[in-house]
């Protein structure tokens, strides 16, 4: 189902969504748009959220259950889920929770996160300007949503071009009936040309064979040298999962789930203390070899999605977008030693 | 069905291994929960406010109790040791992959250090109850001081079950007449003829024995180790056990030597 809905007529379509559901949309901030529960708040569709949406699948904390202690045994419970549809995600986005689906999937699938997964609605903004850290195009998860999502929307200047995928996404678009207009030839030919440009404006030597390429070349133990080990390209990637789990409450509490980092010292420490990855530059080599080698042998598809958050994030600049790990000692040494 | 939901194990019996590591005998109180396991696979034991840590299971499915052997190390196994008799942890597993024991029914070596040995142990005893369907089986066990032996009691069954059993320790005292010194150096001493081996300890000792088996003629896909990893799912989702594509928690911990020698 297509429909055309006029920027004016957004908000009364998310207040007609709210009433039925909690909606999560890129709001503005002093720290820039940010993906929050929206109540009326002005939205920034523009630019792409620093933190991505994982934060609403795989949260920085959650319990997966509460225990009870009762006559020496233990009782256990689920807290329940709730629905949401997520607003103007990003196909790099989209394209993460495809990968987290087949991450997450995998024997014995995850079911704390597909309960969660199963919950979410999702709404995709395809991208018409892609930001000057974005590369998705390379890596194929942009700027047009590939995977599977509810309702696709591509601002197409006055108005969102709607692309209901599915019958919750015709759902989406009946909320608003009465906001829409009928989608026209010109519109789908708008989306096109736009995209195609999109497409165009992000650099093209980006594929997954790219960046490994890159990898051969780089000299780990200097980068690691520059980085801080504060984890912050992890908690910023679409397609970082890794986690803790860890106890709260004697003798009746919960059992949390929180989001760590492999780029922390102590993620791999035995507790002997021995360390297989003890060195920055250790971590930084298993994070490239993560995303490029090792998820695509396991899921088929490359571990990045080309966001650039990461690079935005990095108080040591590393791993900035206009590069890719060994340009920065191949072809720009100098700005990087300055 | 809730994955990180574990099931509810009475403890049943503690046996004073070491004065730093004690034998848990578990009985599961879930009727009906199906678990079966293989000598080298590991359970996620729980103690519930203090959390999770991934043991080995120290028996062998040959026989009716299940046990783990736990050394006091961090936060959680001392919240273990801390239990008593007729207290409840919780169980999730078996995870992982034991040892391909199809492809070890012929001579046997099998080397452990430290702590290490407790998985070692589950396919001691498998074999020796199992022990028509194996070659010759030789068992090199070494310890920091005599004091850190595990399973003194259980080396002269294995012995008449026929295996045989050489025990070394890193340093010695008055009270020990036996071995001192490295484990690869009762290696040495056996009468082998190359066939299949399994090796847990530290790195470096696997390393080392691992070597000298390869000097004396065993290839390097038949030698099995083991191998320590920091874990907290159990399932590969977390990422924290991970060595390249690998997670120890599913694809191991037990791997052939030839895959995850550049880990060590």
């Amino acid at each position: 189902m297509k429909a055309f809905l006029p920027k004016d007529q957004l908000p009364f379509l998310l207040e007609e969504l709210g009433e039925r559901i909690e909606v999560i949309a890129p709001v503005s901030t002093d720290a820039g748009p940010s993906f929050v529960t929206w109540q009326g708040q002005p939205l920034d569709l523009k630019d792409k959220p620093l933190t991505p949406i994982t934060e609403f699948l795989l949260p920085h904390k959650e319990a997966l259950f509460t225990y009870v202690q009762e006559a020496g045994r233990y009782i256990f419970k689920e807290e329940e889920i709730p629905s949401r549809l997520l607003f103007g995600i990003r196909p790099c986005d989209l394209h993460a929770i495809a990968l987290l689906d087949r991450i997450f999937g995998r024997e014995p699938p995850d079911q704390a996160y597909f309960r969660r997964r199963r919950a979410t609605a999702l709404v995709v903004q395809n991208c018409t300007s892609p930001g000057r850290e974005c590369f998705c195009a390379g890596l194929e998860a942009g700027p047009e949503a590939k995977d599977p999502c509810d309702l696709q929307l591509t601002d197409v200047g006055d108005g969102f071009l709607c692309q209901a995928e599915t019958p919750a996404g015709i759902l989406i678009l009946n909320a608003g009936r009465a906001l829409l207009k009928p989608a026209l030839p010109e519109h789908l030919q708008e989306k096109a040309k736009l995209l195609q440009e999109a497409r165009r404006a992000m650099p093209q030597d980006r594929s997954c064979s790219q960046i490994r390429q890159a990898m051969e070349r780089a000299d780990w133990e200097a980068l690691g040298r520059e980085c801080l080990s504060c984890g912050g390209c992890s908690f910023v990637c679409p397609v970082c999962h890794c986690f803790n789990i860890l106890d709260l409450g004697v003798p009746d509490g919960q059992r949390l789930r929180c989001r760590d980092s492999c780029m922390l010292p102590g993620f791999s420490r035995l507790t002997g203390g021995a360390n297989p990855r003890r060195t920055p530059g250790q971590r930084l080599r298993h994070w490239y070899q993560e995303k490029f080698e090792d998820i695509p042998q396991i899921t088929g598809l490359p571990g990045c999605v080309g966001c650039g958050r990461c690079h935005l994030t990095c108080p040591a600049a590393i791993n900035r977008v206009d590069l890719t790990v060994a340009s920065r000692f191949v072809d720009d040494s100098s700005e990087a030693r300055r | 069905m809730n994955e990180y939901i574990p099931m509810q194990a009475e403890i049943v019996d503690i046996d004073i291994e070491s004065p730093n590591t004690y034998l848990f005998t578990l009985e599961l109180q879930d009727e009906g929960a199906d678990f079966r396991y293989l000598p080298g696979q590991f359970v996620m034991i729980s103690v519930f406010g203090l959390g999770e840590c991934p043991i080995s299971i120290a028996s062998s499915p040959t026989r009716r109790s299940l046990q783990l052997c736990i050394r006091r190390a961090g936060k959680v196994t001392s919240g273990i040791m801390d239990c008593l008799v007729g207290d409840v942890v919780g169980i999730r597993g078996p995870y992982g992959k034991g040892f391909p024991l199809d492809r070890m029914m012929r001579d046997v070596v099998i080397a452990g250090g430290g702590s290490g040995f407790a998985t070692l142990r589950s396919l001691i005893n498998y074999i020796a109850d199992r022990r028509d369907e194996f070659g010759k089986v030789a068992v090199a066990y070494g310890a920091r001081t005599s004091q850190d032996l595990y399973f003194m009691q259980e080396y002269k069954s294995w012995q008449s079950a026929g295996m045989e059993v050489a025990v070394t320790v890193d340093i010695g005292d008055e009270l020990w007449k036996g071995n001192v010194g490295l484990v690869t150096s009762l290696i040495d001493s056996f009468d082998l003829t190359p066939g299949s081996a399994a090796i847990c300890g530290p790195p470096v000792m696997i390393d080392a024995v691992a070597r000298k088996l390869m000097d004396r003629g065993f290839h390097r896909s038949d030698i099995y180790v083991s191998l320590e990893r920091h874990m907290k799912c159990g399932v590969g989702k977390c990422e924290h056990c991970a060595i390249g594509p690998y997670h120890a928690c599913q694809d191991g911990p037990v791997f052939s030597y030839d895959r995850v020698r550049d880990a060590l």
